[in-house]
């Protein structure tokens, strides 16, 4: 849809020159793209918030309900901060908070509403409409849902070990300057 | 087990009647029979918890309720639960040089369960010491326990007493095992000692169940708060624990983890092992492990041409020859309620070792009576009821399979092996494996679409290499046994 990439990176991101971003897109500071993952903004820009984590073949796509696709405004997909998206989930969904953890190969389609603190289990697949709860983990093949005590804890020590290595053998997409920002 | 040649088409059928893949089925060489999960007896051989791998003696993991006194299974999914490291502030936060301690506790990886969902405190050992619930009702149980226990043991002792009574005048105990210590009190006229076992007479509960007349009030907040599932349990969760039976999730405690068994499997009819692990939980090694897939030809479909009802097809069959020894193979047409093949599946070959002892006029009763036991139990084949739906043309001729040899995949320099093959029969061969190629005619009363299913009798050379004391050469079997093929649906037009 969108014919220019208008990707901004902030400072302290890292993004591999590899991975796919298509659209606008915004990559909060201290993010890690891995050089295969999918970034797509095809129905509006995305914004990734600080500390995301997106792992090889993960795919962000941004996509439009069909009743929506009428609407003047371009919807803005808002992705909060200490997100995990593991590899090769897919995640569309409409709204994302804080500290969520998607596992592997996981779905969630774009009529799903992610708060924080939630796990969405290796392999389910969220498709109906829904509104995810604060801390809600989602798990096995019949996608059971239960509520966690706390958030899932956040994965510092496999970031700053990915911030050091991905350098040393990837070309990282370099961020916007800082005076640039003010 | 999963077996590489899946769909499975190919079933090989079982002494007992059974239909299995080749997988599936155990080969007794003392019996030559096949056999399957459903005719041998199984035995527990040890018991073992898959997560530690601790070995436990079968009366202690009784004592324990088969359940590994360390490991434990999440509540919630019933996945293991692992232990996980957490540091927090040390004892006396006052200190400075206090190092900060580590705790542990519970977490099941898949549903993000922990011991902390439910308050259970953090422990200092990595192997735990976790609480124990007890059982409220443990002590009523254990109550009934005894009862009916002590109820069994009086009428075991009553119709021993009843057998005795009718037994006495006409057979004496001393005959057999000598005069025991309570007979010569009996006889003397002293009273018996009891057996400490059967002290307990059957006892009355002291506190019977009573069916009480005023019930627990309905509670109006059910229907009145909204309901909020993501706190009741699930039936699962409270079944796994039928001691508690929790209905709310804050209820929900770590459960001891169900030990794990290895088994052996015995032939029923001669009562030697076809399958027997090694004792070591570590080790996934059988002691005996006599699968007919190592001693069977194995069969595998290769192409069948599409068929139709009553027109012949070209059925394509890779014959391999698992064993060590050369074999011949010759196949037989199938015939239900082959009762003959049934009871006899095996005619000895005169064998070389054989030959040899006949010139030696050696009585024939000894070379049966070798270390192979008698049958104790002999079991009738049930007949076999898969309907066999189509015609396959047996050719008359045999053919030869050469042994295995794992080498022989490596080696291009061709097939040593100067096998003269019929070439009406057998289209390609390499190593110990032959395609031959067979007409089959599906029965011309069949609709379109049903599955056709043919079977024949393949008889093939089996080498016993079992060396009893009086025959220390291996001998030679011809064994048969019936295959079926789903060979797929039947297809319309010409």
């Amino acid at each position: 849809m969108t014919s220019e990439n208008n990707i901004n990176v902030m400072p302290g991101a890292i993004v591999c020159e590899e991975s796919k971003l298509d659209g606008d897109i915004t990559i909060g500071s201290h993010c890690i793209i891995h050089p295969a993952a999918i970034i797509s903004a095809e129905a509006g820009p995305i914004i990734l918030g600080d500390f995301c984590l997106v792992e090889e073949q993960a795919k962000i796509i941004h996509r439009l309900r069909p009743e929506q696709t009428n609407n003047e405004t371009t919807p803005v997909l808002i992705i909060g901060s200490h997100n995990v998206f593991e590899i090769g989930c897919t995640v569309e969904a409409a709204k994302i908070g804080s500290n969520n953890v998607f596992e592997s190969k996981c779905f969630v389609s774009n009529k799903v509403n992610v708060t924080n603190g939630c796990i969405i289990g290796a392999g389910c697949k969220l498709i109906e409409e829904q509104t995810l709860k604060n801390n809600t983990i989602v798990y096995g093949s019949k996608c059971f849902q239960r509520e966690g005590l706390d958030r899932p804890v956040t994965q510092t020590a496999q970031m700053d070990t990915l911030s050091k290595m991905l350098p040393n053998y990837h070309h990282i997409r370099r961020p916007m300057k800082k005076d640039y920002l003010n | 087990m999963s077996y590489i040649i899946l769909p499975d088409v190919v079933h090989y059928a079982c002494t007992c009647g059974i239909l299995k893949p080749i997988s599936k089925l155990y080969f007794c060489r003392h019996c030559l029979e096949l056999r399957c999960g459903f005719c041998v007896c199984h035995e527990a051989d040890s018991h073992y918890c898959d997560k530690c791998a601790e070995n436990l003696p079968s009366s202690e993991a009784r004592l324990k309720k088969n359940r590994c006194g360390n490991c434990f299974d999440c509540p919630s999914c019933h996945q293991q639960l692992s232990t996980r490291a957490a540091t927090v502030g040390p004892k006396n936060p006052d200190d400075p040089k206090a190092a900060p301690r580590k705790v542990f506790y519970l977490l099941c990886l898949l549903c993000r369960w922990s011991s902390r969902d439910v308050g259970i405190p953090d422990q200092a050992a990595v192997s735990g010491g976790w609480p124990e619930r007890e059982n409220i009702y443990a002590h009523r149980l254990q109550e009934i326990q005894d009862m009916y226990k002590a109820i069994v043991l009086s009428d075991k002792q009553q119709k021993l007493d009843k057998d005795k009574k009718k037994q006495r005048r006409y057979m004496s105990f001393t005959d057999r095992t000598g005069i025991t210590a309570s007979m010569l009190r009996k006889r003397i006229g002293w009273p018996d000692v009891p057996n400490p076992l059967l002290k307990a007479k059957p006892t009355e509960l002291n506190n019977k169940a009573i069916a009480k007349e005023e019930v627990e009030e309905f509670p109006e907040d059910l229907l009145t708060s909204p309901v909020n599932l993501s706190l009741a349990t699930t039936m699962e969760q409270r079944l796994v624990q039928p001691e508690w039976q929790p209905t709310t999730i804050d209820k929900l405690f770590p459960i001891h983890k169900h030990l794990s068994v290895k088994r052996s499997q015995r032939c029923r009819s001669c009562e030697h092992n076809v399958s027997k692990p090694e004792y070591n939980p570590n080790s996934i090694k059988f002691k005996i492990q006599l699968f007919a897939y190592y001693h069977i030809p194995e069969v595998r479909i290769i192409t069948v041409e599409p068929l139709r009802a009553g027109k012949v097809s070209e059925l394509l069959l890779k014959f391999s020859n698992p064993t060590q020894h050369q074999t011949s193979i010759t196949l037989f047409p199938y015939k239900v309620d082959d009762v003959i093949a049934c009871e006899d599946n095996r005619t000895e070959v005169i064998s070389q070792s054989s030959e040899e002892k006949g010139s030696g006029s050696q009585p024939s009763s000894i070379t049966h009576t070798s270390l192979t036991r008698q049958p104790s139990i002999t079991i009738k084949p049930r007949p076999i009821k898969t309907r066999v739906v189509a015609d396959v043309v047996v050719p008359n001729a045999s053919f030869v399979l050469p042994p295995r040899d794992d080498a022989a995949e490596y080696d291009d320099s061709g097939d040593a092996h100067n096998i003269q093959n019929d070439p009406k029969i057998v289209v390609w061969r390499k190593s110990n494996k032959a395609v031959i190629k067979l007409q089959v005619t599906p029965n011309s009363d069949l609709n379109i679409g049903d599955e056709v299913t043919t079977a024949f009798t393949i008889q093939h050379i089996y080498i016993n290499t079992i060396t009893t004391v009086e025959n220390k050469e291996p001998q030679k079997c011809e064994h048969k046994v019936k295959v079926f093929l789903t060979l797929g649906n039947l297809v319309g037009g010409s």
